[in-house]
């Protein structure tokens, strides 16, 4: 038939079409800022003392489970919770550097801009606010992934000794995606609010310490309330939410949802579910990393979507 | 010509301060305009107005018939702006700033690659293609910030103080480019403190002060409504009788204000500067009468008006 398209045709066509999509997809910001980044010698800094830090205290850990057993060679469980000692110290390290070093990442990410007037240059280009958010944020994010797939290596060791499961590696990566793309929206937030990265760095650390210190107090609060504590059999509604709202509350900080999650996967055998509390109530609940997970979802969306909003309103 | 560019009773105000009142303009396509004032006149915050960064409080402005409060997307695809102040991506090359710069205008990276190498050669700098933004000097980082604003090919440039802290060689370099720029049917606003160069770029100028616009219009309109009156040099030979050089000048009719310049430089001779009002042939006969009366005449010129005296007669000088 006259119309129908040769294989040729049909193929710069749809090479067309994805160039198209390719060119839609393609954020210029992402770029821009990570050939800054590496070019400048903070990026190898931070890579370089991060995965020494990580070293030592792998190290550290290493050596005090393995002095800690007369004859530790021959003892193959004993090698696997060595394991997955190493695997929890990366994981939690992992969590902190995410916490850290994502604001201060991300803080900058506008106000910087601004404190050296390119802001201006950029919001009079038909640049949209949020593919200026979104690559500030991919940018932070993919930085934060390098470092992360930098001590690969040495989690690697957990591998070698065993008693890491496949749930424990596919929780564990789910947590710091969402914990890094979390943090980094925190530092982005108040970098699109505030007009200098100190005030913006400040903001960010300030909700990060408060979170911290609130939930201690709570947890503490709770732990002081005699029926959180009551070991008599019977279903105590009381006690049951009181260990319902912990259960809360530890979801929201991701280090602590790692902790209990692994108690209960070990527990429960389950990545998804176990039983929560004391024998006299056994809530069955979800582990704390799914809820943690949703939340900071929940979260980070509102933040980008708060600081698209930000960024695209003209100067009154 | 069309206008290209509407201002329609704009007002902005910060806190308790006007900075632009009751503005009306409009500039035709094509126009090298300029906006000059006193500092604190209202120029930079029109400017942020016309290129969206600003909202304004009340009126309307319009881009090629497109709002800059509804459509400002669209309006963005029209204009680049030079800010007076603006950074620069210092650890960024000169092709890969203007590489991310072409991007996000949406270019596509084969027509960025042809656009780049062209532009660096309009501005002169092709040959720090490779060399960082922070290693440019002042002047070669302005021409690179005018290559910027063209690689979308914008129908409006609006650049805020461009000859700002650069050296008298660069200022003109930058005056011939942007000449340039404006063979090529771009219409051009500019604001500057440097009035020489308004006069000589701009076909048409635009005096503020204190939020207000003054006086709009071509040099010549300008001149004509600011004074009437033509302005004649006279010098003499030093030595010569000065209260009767006076007293003969301020005898010949239509001539008023007569004033003796000290030239501390020029000691050979006296120079005078007087109002004439008059014809060419008035002005003959002038030079005739003073001839007669055995005055020494070495020099007699009619001093063309400039945007200085103009501006000088327009402003009250008021810094708000």
């Amino acid at each position: 038939m006259v119309n129908e398209r040769t294989p040729l045709e049909n193929t710069v066509g749809d090479r067309e079409s994805w160039r198209r999509i390719w060119r839609k997809l393609d954020n210029p910001v992402i770029a821009k800022e990570l050939r800054s980044w590496m070019r400048g010698p903070q990026a190898i800094a931070i890579l370089t003392g991060y995965l020494m830090i990580i070293s030592v205290i792998v190290c550290i850990v290493y050596e005090i489970s393995m002095t800690s057993t007369p004859n530790p060679a021959s003892d193959p469980s004993f090698r696997q919770s060595i394991g997955k000692a190493v695997f929890g110290t990366v994981v939690l390290l992992e969590l902190l550097l995410a916490a850290f070093i994502g604001p201060a990442l991300t803080s900058g990410a506008v106000s910087s801009e601004r404190e050296r007037q390119t802001f201006d240059l950029l919001r009079t280009t038909t640049l949209s606010a949020s593919s200026l958010i979104v690559g500030k944020l991919g940018a932070s994010l993919l930085y934060l992934m390098l470092l992360m797939l930098a001590a690969v290596p040495i989690e690697s060791l957990a591998f070698l000794l065993g008693g890491v499961g496949l749930e424990e590696i596919v929780i564990s990566s789910l947590m710091l995606f969402v914990c890094a793309l979390f943090f980094c929206a925190l530092g982005l937030f108040f970098s699109s609010i505030m007009r200098r990265t100190l005030g913006a760095t400040v903001g960010a650390y300030v909700v990060i310490v408060l979170s911290a210190i609130f939930l201690a107090l709570a947890l503490a609060l709770i732990s002081m309330d005699p029926a959180f504590n009551a070991t008599q059999y019977a279903a105590n509604v009381h006690q049951q939410t009181l260990w319902l709202v912990v259960w809360m509350l530890i979801s929201t900080n991701p280090i602590l949802a790692a902790v209990f999650s692994e108690v209960m996967l070990i527990d429960s055998q389950s990545a998804i579910s176990g039983a929560w509390g004391p024998t006299s109530i056994s809530l069955n609940l979800p582990l704390p990393w799914i809820p943690m997970a949703l939340l900071y979802v929940y979260l980070t969306i509102l933040m980008v979507l708060a600081s698209i909003y930000f960024v695209s309103r003209p100067d009154r | 010509m069309s206008a290209i560019i509407e201002i329609q009773d704009v007002g902005k105000k910060f806190g308790n301060h006007q900075a632009v009142a009751q503005l009306d303009l409009s500039i035709e396509q094509g126009e090298l305009f300029g906006l000059v004032g006193p500092n604190g006149a209202g120029k930079t915050t029109t400017l942020r107005m016309l290129v969206t960064l600003l909202r304004p409080d009340r009126g309307e402005i319009r881009i090629n018939g497109l709002s800059v409060l509804r459509e400002a997307r669209q309006v963005r695809k029209l204009i680049g702006y030079i800010p007076d102040v603006f950074g620069l991506y210092g650890n960024l090359t000169v092709a890969e700033y203007l590489d991310f710069f072409g991007a996000c205008y949406g270019i596509v990276p084969d027509r960025r690659r042809r656009l780049i190498g062209e532009l660096l050669e309009l501005v002169s700098i092709a040959h720090r293609r490779e060399d960082l933004v922070d290693t440019l000097s002042r002047g070669l980082q302005q021409r690179l910030a005018l290559a910027r604003v063209l690689m979308h090919d914008p129908q409006v440039l609006v650049l805020d103080e461009p000859a700002s802290g650069l050296d008298p060689r660069a200022r003109v370099e930058i005056r011939r480019l942007l000449a340039q720029i404006a063979e090529r049917g771009k219409t051009i606003v500019i604001s500057s403190h440097v009035l020489t160069d308004i006069a000589e770029l701009c076909s048409r100028v635009a005096i503020m002060e204190q939020g207000n616009l003054v006086e709009c219009g071509t040099l010549e309109q300008l001149s004509q409504h600011v004074t009437p009156l033509r302005r004649v040099r006279i010098a003499v030979m030093a030595g010569a009788d000065v209260p009767e050089i006076k007293k003969v000048l301020t005898s010949i009719q239509g001539v008023s204000n007569v004033k003796m310049e000290e030239s501390a430089a020029d000691r050979a001779r006296l120079t005078f500067e007087l109002e004439f009002q008059g014809d060419d042939s008035e002005l003959h006969q002038m030079l005739g009468a003073l001839l007669e009366r055995g005055l020494p005449v070495i020099h007699f010129g009619e001093v063309s008006r400039n945007l200085e005296d103009v501006f000088l007669h327009s402003t009250r000088g008021i810094v708000s």
